[in-house]
């Protein structure tokens, strides 16, 4: 890309950032559907805060494939009209936005001070030794995916896992084996976060 | 304008309202380090080195981000600030590097200056520091055409997020990951595109975005001359500075080693562009004439070029032009360059006028280009398309300049003319880079074919043009020779001698002066500023007026620009005055110490 006039442009030959790149991913476009959840979704901002709705506009691309591409930043970038690296500035940011494929459950170990104090490490170790994976990896089934976050806001309950939007609180180490068995056999219904007992 | 008092460190400070506590202390010249906030851009609050107290607030405030209130009671250097302050920098230095001696900023690095006054003399860190990429140069990546990146280097203060954000107005660079992992990127790893990319070098605090046309180049203490400039390849007239190496081994190389924006609010702010700033090199390059030359025979082609003294080649010019001129004086025809400064167009007005009567200026085409510039839609900083600095200034000299810098110069009259053998001599005046006159292969072609029987070239490179011609006279660029230029604006402003001509190389209002005396007329200057005085005084009650008044720059000495320091620096010596970098080995730690006597003097720089 040359868009000086008349200079010319150091030759490429220097050494290039090692840095992991997301998946480039083939063409993306929202479904028509997607399309129009959009749409009314950033209706909700005045026309100069259009970026506001960058995070539901993500959310939205992720659920459509599982995961973002370069190619779903792309799109995202275009329809909030801000640019790539914005975008990624957000992707990037977020441990809830995933650039490769996950399993059917995030397994979100808080590593957070008051979760640290009582044993996260230890939860993510179980959780690892459980699966055979290493945090970051998906397990053999496909099913479970091993991530390490920040606090959850539940320090209170801690130390916490967060299984994709739920949160399961006051996992002991030694409780993690029993309710990885409980998901794959129960799905949702094993989930105990206190927050759904309100919900009930 | 509705002020505020305040109190820093004691002192009682005015400042309008709205400023900052930092930019209240900068103005009154209590150094307080920072490294997020830059004037040209938004304030972000993020690297907290800028750190004070401040009475009836609980906590310790961050003074690029705090608003200046009446009767505010302002501490920088109290115990707790003093050690708050040590912390964030040992913070900073975590990931550090630290690897000054080969990094291109070590010595004109606020890093540098701030840790050494304001930071802890040790670092208590034993874990060892994060790299990407590998320790020392495999560190340096690719960061679009003109840039290196090292992230190593980097203290994320997102100052160069926020530049393409807000003035190059496309957001190439963001910060990629979270926390501890958070590294400067593009995305795709494209690197930066922009038109005023290089303005990322001054504006990053450390040496972790570096030009690839600097780095590795020099040491900040092997360039220590700075002229105060402006820069002539486009009608807006960025002011600058141009740095000049001075090693004596290096004396016969190039001797200008970069250009760096000087701070004007009416013209460019804080930057410049990257054709200003890297187009430079053919000032000095292969090309460039530094002998006269004459081609021994009349008939084209039929003789190379030969290098010839000025005082053979002087009464040669007389005798071929008179020759020319006998029949009729209008058949000799001259082709200008916008590239010339207001000095010399006035000379040859005062030339064409004692040749040809009052309506001389008929007998001159000036001529420029243009070019497409892209730049992003919402830019702060637009480049303008003519790529020549004084259209104006040939206009207000009464030069016929068609649309100005609205448009493109008009040729086809000088050209129809030449096509048609009616014009017996052209002489050309091309102080500007290869090109800078636009196409004129026609008048190759004219030449060549004997349709024009003499065309003399007064130009500073080895053209296409001047290849053709019969007469070469080696002129000087702006580089060389101090001159005034009008830019798109309107402001009369000053380039100044940095460099001396190389060889037999002149001033161009030299040359135009003798040979207008050669062809019998008076012309009263020994100086270029005489030009100027007569220019002031024709032209009262307008921008020239004060012409002969501009201020020429000279190199400064090292030791002041020591003081200045950095390059995105240097707006505080141009409008705030304050002594900052501090001087080396003054440490606050040590306040209450008696200081050595070996601080320097601290005076602006100018
Ligand atoms: S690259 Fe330089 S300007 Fe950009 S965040 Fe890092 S230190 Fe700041
Ligand atoms: S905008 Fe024009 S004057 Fe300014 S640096 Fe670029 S070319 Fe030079
Ligand atoms: S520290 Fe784990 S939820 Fe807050
Ligand atoms: S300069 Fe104030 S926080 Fe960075």
């Amino acid at each position: 890309m040359s868009f000086h006039p008349k200079m010319e442009y150091a030759p490429a030959r220097f050494h290039k950032s090692a840095r992991t790149l997301p998946d480039p991913g083939g063409d993306f476009t929202y479904t028509a559907e997607n399309q129009a959840k959009f749409d009314a979704n950033v209706q909700r901002y005045p026309p100069d805060q259009r970026k506001s709705a960058i995070l539901y506009a993500l959310y939205l691309a992720q659920r459509q494939q599982g995961f973002l591409t370069r190619a779903a930043m792309a799109h995202v970038a275009g329809q909030i009209r801000c640019t790539t690296a914005d975008v990624e500035d957000v992707v990037s940011y977020y441990t809830m936005f995933y650039t490769k494929p996950v399993g059917t459950y995030v397994l979100n170990v808080c590593r957070t001070l008051s979760c640290a104090l009582l044993g996260a490490e230890r939860v993510t170790e179980a959780i690892s030794e459980k699966l055979g994976i290493k945090v970051g990896e998906t397990d053999a089934s496909g099913m479970f995916t091993l991530i390490e976050v920040e606090c959850l806001g539940a320090c209170d309950r801690a130390p916490v896992v967060m299984v994709n939007d739920d949160w399961e609180e006051r996992l002991a180490p030694e409780q993690v084996g029993e309710f990885i068995d409980h998901v794959r056999a129960k799905g949702r219904a094993a989930f105990t976060g206190c927050h759904l007992h309100k919900e009930k | 304008m509705e002020t505020v008092t305040l109190t820093i460190d004691g002192t009682q400070i005015t400042v309008p309202k709205g400023r900052t506590v930092l930019q209240a202390a900068i103005e009154a010249g209590i150094s307080v380090p920072y490294y997020c906030y830059h004037p040209g851009i938004s304030i972000d609050g993020s690297c907290r080195v800028c750190i004070v107290k401040i009475e009836k607030m609980g906590k310790l405030q961050t003074s690029c981000s705090t608003v200046c209130t009446d009767g505010m009671v302002v501490h920088t250097r109290e115990a707790d600030v003093v050690e708050a302050r040590a912390g964030v920098f040992e913070f900073l230095l975590l990931n550090h590097p630290l690897d000054c001696p080969v990094c291109d900023k070590g010595g004109e690095c606020p890093l540098q200056d701030f840790s050494y006054t304001f930071g802890p003399a040790e670092s208590r860190m034993d874990f060892p520091r994060r790299v990407f990429d590998g320790e020392g140069v495999k560190a340096d990546v690719d960061f679009g055409p003109t840039l290196m990146l090292n992230r190593n280097r980097c203290i994320l203060c997102t100052r160069c997020v926020r530049f393409m954000k807000e003035v190059d107005g496309d957001a190439q660079i963001g910060i990629v990951d979270r926390g501890a992992g958070s590294e400067i990127a593009t995305f795709e790893e494209r690197g930066v595109h922009s038109l005023i990319s290089g303005n990322l070098m001054d504006v990053c605090p450390v040496g972790a975005i570096l030009t690839k046309d600097y780095r590795f180049k020099t040491r900040p203490w092997d360039n220590p001359g700075v002229v105060d400039t402006i820069c002539t390849l486009c009608s807006k007239g960025c002011n600058t500075s141009a740095w000049l190496k001075a090693k004596p081994e290096w004396a016969r190389g190039s001797q200008l080693i970069r250009m760096t924006p000087r701070f004007n609010a009416d013209v460019n702010n804080y930057w410049m562009c990257d054709i200003g700033r890297f187009t430079y090199h053919w000032a000095e390059g292969d090309t460039r004439l530094r002998k006269p030359m004459l081609r021994p025979s009349t008939s084209p082609g039929q003789a190379p070029l030969e290098p010839a003294a000025w005082r053979d080649v002087e009464p040669k010019l007389r005798d071929r032009i008179q020759d020319a001129g006998s029949q009729d004086p209008a058949s000799v025809r001259f082709l200008v360059s916008a590239h010339a400064s207001t000095e010399e167009l006035y000379v040859l007005k005062q030339l064409v006028e004692g040749l040809l009567g009052n309506d001389g200026a008929r007998a001159v085409t000036v001529t420029w280009t243009r070019s497409d510039k892209r730049q992003p839609e919402g830019t702060k900083f637009k480049v303008p398309g003519t790529d020549a600095p004084n259209v104006n200034g040939a206009k207000d000299l009464g030069f016929e300049v068609g649309p100005g810098n609205e448009g493109m110069p008009d040729l086809t009259r000088l050209r129809t003319d030449v096509e048609a053998g009616r014009v017996k001599a052209v002489y050309v005046l091309d102080p500007g880079p290869d090109g800078s006159i636009g196409d004129v292969s026609w008048l190759v072609a004219a030449r060549r074919s004997g349709t024009l029987p003499l065309l003399v070239v007064q130009g500073v490179l080895m053209t296409e043009l001047a290849a053709a011609a019969d007469i070469v006279l080696p002129g000087t660029a702006w580089v060389e020779k101090d001159g005034i230029f009008t830019n798109d604006q309107g402001r009369v402003q000053a380039s100044s001698r940095a460099i001396a001509p190389p060889g037999e190389a002149r001033e161009d209002w030299q040359i135009l002066v003798s040979v207008a005396r050669s062809l019998g007329l008076t012309m009263p200057y020994e100086t270029s500023n005489d030009v100027r005085r007569a220019l002031a005084t024709s032209k009262p009650g307008t921008g020239y007026a004060e012409a002969d008044h501009l201020l020429f720059t000279r190199p400064v000495p090292a030791r002041n620009w020591l003081q200045a320091s950095n390059p995105s620096e240097r707006w505080k010596w141009d409008f705030l005055f304050q002594d900052l970098p501090p001087v080396k080995g003054h440490s606050v730690q040590m306040e209450g110490v008696p200081a050595q006597e070996t601080s320097i003097p601290l005076k602006p720089v100018g």
